[in-house]
């Protein structure tokens, strides 16, 4: 058996205890009893997926056919195809994800893989793939198109070469894993969620997404119940009666659905052996030993995280407030109670709360409706507008908008094959979400009169927030290829509007990177839960920050328990230890500590009051 | 044939209009002046040309409008200023057939 994270965010080594890479590497499993341990030795693989390396593989292998499509398909030169396939996709994680597990499980000649998804948005991109791989094959199907009819004209019957051969291998590559998907007799999805009325909201979007695509669903996992208190306890009972009511909720809307329950655990994890924790994690402690980026990069910052009273410590006021973290730890919940509490600060302020995970649940944090347009919220301070963005709607939106202009560029670029590169323009870009979520952000921050003064950004969890991160440099780099070749096909081809979109484009994220990286009006909030998982995602994040230059002056540890009975004793003592382990981690990052509460906080008094709260 | 025929004549039809845009930018030319500076402007984003160079090309461009607005008011070139080229007239000359040896 092979078991792959999928997740650009892995935790997948520190669930096992172990260092992984993209290559599978056997497990030994200590044998509970008294089998032997070679007997059972190899029988568990494991890896964690790479998949910048497997896009670069998979592109590799195709790359000259690929090539010669472009070229017969467009007028670009050979040397401006090779500049098109040098540059980075988005989005390579749900491109290239179901391929190379295929390719592992091939490889690796394992019969049954286990797949440690990305939370729900991305899994849920990444398992729809299969349909974007034959709608691109259909568009190189036509660029081809043209090739072949001036063959058969010259050459008479039309003998197919290797670029059709890739084009129909990429079909199959599509047709195959949609049917695997589709199978319940090969293959079923495990939906793991938290007892908490949020995940049970998530859950409910999720499942009937897989429904509408086919894909089966076996099981639903509800995981860290509380176990009954040893003695009468109110904080265990809080929290098993909200666990309850979320509970209530899912037998409700899953009735005929099988759904298993797993008690909170709180033994530390390293079940396959005894190692002592993977060397990157010593790593990343002495790592984070050395300065963190901080505002003003002096020492721990004062409880004024977020701006103090409105200034940055440079006297510049915060643009760009981001909350990220693993999913399921409280990002939503954390962004709402800031965004409130600022806005309540500040009435004078226009302040954005912009949820950029396609798993929205900013609308049931605060209890308001909330859509793909910017809008007041009921009982909130009237500066205050959210937004949950709808990326494919806003992409279909920029489509439409921009549709007449790239027909008019199209139209002057004479007798192209108008038809596939339509067909190329009407497929959804990879990375789609952050794709439209750069753009949310340069139209809130740049784009309008008055623009925003302030955006809270609720970003989708810790692997695809770096994503989102990154998207402003990758799209740069394709926004000026192409400038540089409108500019060199000038005389064939005029530059219109299409042209004067792209330079805008350009400057907005040119703009926004520089925000970004500006310690005084960009700021990345780390929330996390006192556990051992979440920690070490914590450190990476905070790695990954410092390497893309963006200030994390604080970490914001969520459910901080209150001790009550022995066991929830215990439970809090853990925490105790792992607030500590943290600390030693984050020597010049503030460490606010926010209480659980039960049931969890939602809407805007509740949220703000549990705001105040914050230690 | 069809489809070879429908290639080169795409293909003549696809120059003529160009002739005909060209004709039609140069008489009228604030549409190519403004693609001037439209282009200037992305090399100074791509880093092409600097502050100085683009700043120099703005002045040529910008002055070279000035002189088209003037020349049109006087109704230099004869034609009312919302003249449009819309069409060439091509006639092809099919060169003497050889004579056999």
């Amino acid at each position: 058996m092979l078991v792959v994270s999928t997740d650009p965010a892995h935790s997948l080594g520190d669930a096992l205890g172990v260092e992984l890479s993209s290559e599978p590497r056997s497990l030994e499993i200590p044998p509970p009893g008294p089998l032997s341990r070679k007997k059972r030795k190899g029988e568990l693989l494991a890896a964690e997926l790479d998949a910048e390396q497997a896009l670069e593989r998979w592109i590799g292998e195709r790359r000259a056919d690929l090539e010669t499509l472009a070229e017969r398909g467009t007028y670009l030169d050979p040397e401006d195809v090779r500049r098109l396939f040098d540059l980075s996709l988005p989005g390579v994680d749900e491109l290239v994800g179901l391929v190379e597990l295929v390719r592992l499980a091939g490889e690796s000649g394992c019969g049954e893989i286990v797949v440690d998804t990305a939370p729900t948005a991305h899994t849920l991109r990444l398992l729809a793939m299969p349909g974007e791989l034959r709608r691109f094959a259909e568009a190189l199907d036509r660029l081809q198109e043209r090739h072949r009819a001036v063959a058969e004209t010259f050459g008479g019957a039309y003998r197919p070469d290797r670029s059709d051969a890739v084009i129909d291998e990429i079909e199959a590559q599509g047709r195959e894993l949609e049917e695997l998907l589709r199978d319940p007799a090969r293959s079923g999805v495990r939906w793991v969620l938290l007892p908490e009325a949020l995940s049970v909201a998530e859950t409910l979007d999720g499942v009937q997404a897989l429904e509408e695509a086919g894909i089966p669903v076996v099981e639903l996992i509800v995981n860290r119940m509380t176990p009954p208190p040893p003695v009468p306890c109110p904080v265990c009972e809080a929290r098993r009666e909200a666990e309850g009511e979320a509970v209530e909720e899912l037998r409700e809307a899953f009735p005929g659905y099988a759904i298993r329950f797993l008690p909170e655990d709180l033994t530390p994890l390293t079940p396959l052996s005894h190692r002592p924790p993977p060397d990157r994690e010593r790593g990343e402690n002495a790592q984070h030993a050395a300065p963190v980026q901080t505002p003003g990069g002096r020492g721990r910052p004062s409880p004024g995280w977020w701006g103090g009273d409105g200034r940055g410590v440079g006297g510049e006021v915060p643009r760009l407030l981001f909350f990220g973290g693993k999913g399921g730890v409280g990002k939503t919940t954390c962004a709402a109670a800031t965004a409130l509490l600022l806005a309540e600060r500040w009435p004078d302020r226009r302040i954005l709360l912009l949820s950029t995970d396609p798993a929205h649940s900013l609308a049931d944090a605060l209890e308001a409706p909330l859509g793909d347009d910017e809008r007041p919220v009921p009982g909130a301070p009237p500066g205050l507008r959210a937004r949950e963005l709808d990326a494919p709607e806003t992409f279909e939106e920029w489509r439409s908008r921009h549709l007449g202009e790239v027909e008019e560029w199209l139209d002057s670029a004479g007798d192209l094959d108008r038809e596939a590169l339509r067909d190329l323009v009407a497929l959804a870009p990879p990375g789609l979400d952050e794709l439209a979520a750069v753009s949310a952000l340069i139209d809130a921050l740049f784009g309008k009169t008055p623009a925003y003064d302030l955006v809270i950004v609720d970003t989708a969890p810790t692997g695809h927030a770096l994503r989102l991160l990154e998207t402003p440099g990758v799209m740069l780099e394709w926004v000026r290829t192409l400038l540089s070749l409108l500019l060199k096909y000038r005389e064939a081809v005029r530059l219109g509007r299409f042209a004067e979109e792209l330079l805008e484009l350009s400057r907005g994220l040119k703009r926004l990177g520089e925000t970004m990286r500006d310690p005084e009006r960009t700021r990345f909030l780390a929330v996390t839960r006192a556990a051992e998982l979440p920690r070490r995602e914590t450190l990476r994040l905070l790695k990954a920050l410092d390497r893309l230059g963006i200030a994390a002056p604080a970490v914001i540890v969520d459910a901080v328990l209150p001790a009550g009975c022995p066991r929830c004793e215990r439970e809090a003592m853990a925490q105790e230890k792992e607030i500590a382990l943290l600390r030693q981690g984050l020597e010049r990052c503030a460490i606010i500590l926010a209480p659980a509460v039960f049931p969890p906080p939602r809407g805007v008094e509740a949220l703000k009051e549990w705001g105040r709260s914050w230690g | 044939m069809i489809i070879l025929d429908s290639l080169l004549m795409g293909g003549i039809r696809f120059v003529l209009d160009k002739v005909a845009a060209a004709v039609d930018n140069e008489m009228n030319d604030e549409g190519s002046l403004r693609e001037d500076l439209l282009a200037a402007q992305m090399q100074l984003e791509l880093g092409e040309i600097d502050d100085e160079e683009f700043a120099e090309i703005e002045r040529a461009v910008l002055a070279r409008m000035r002189e088209i607005r003037e020349s049109r008011e006087e109704g230099a070139l004869g034609l009312p200023s919302d003249a449009r080229v819309i069409g060439v007239d091509v006639t092809f000359e099919a060169p003497d057939e050889p004579e056999d040896r």
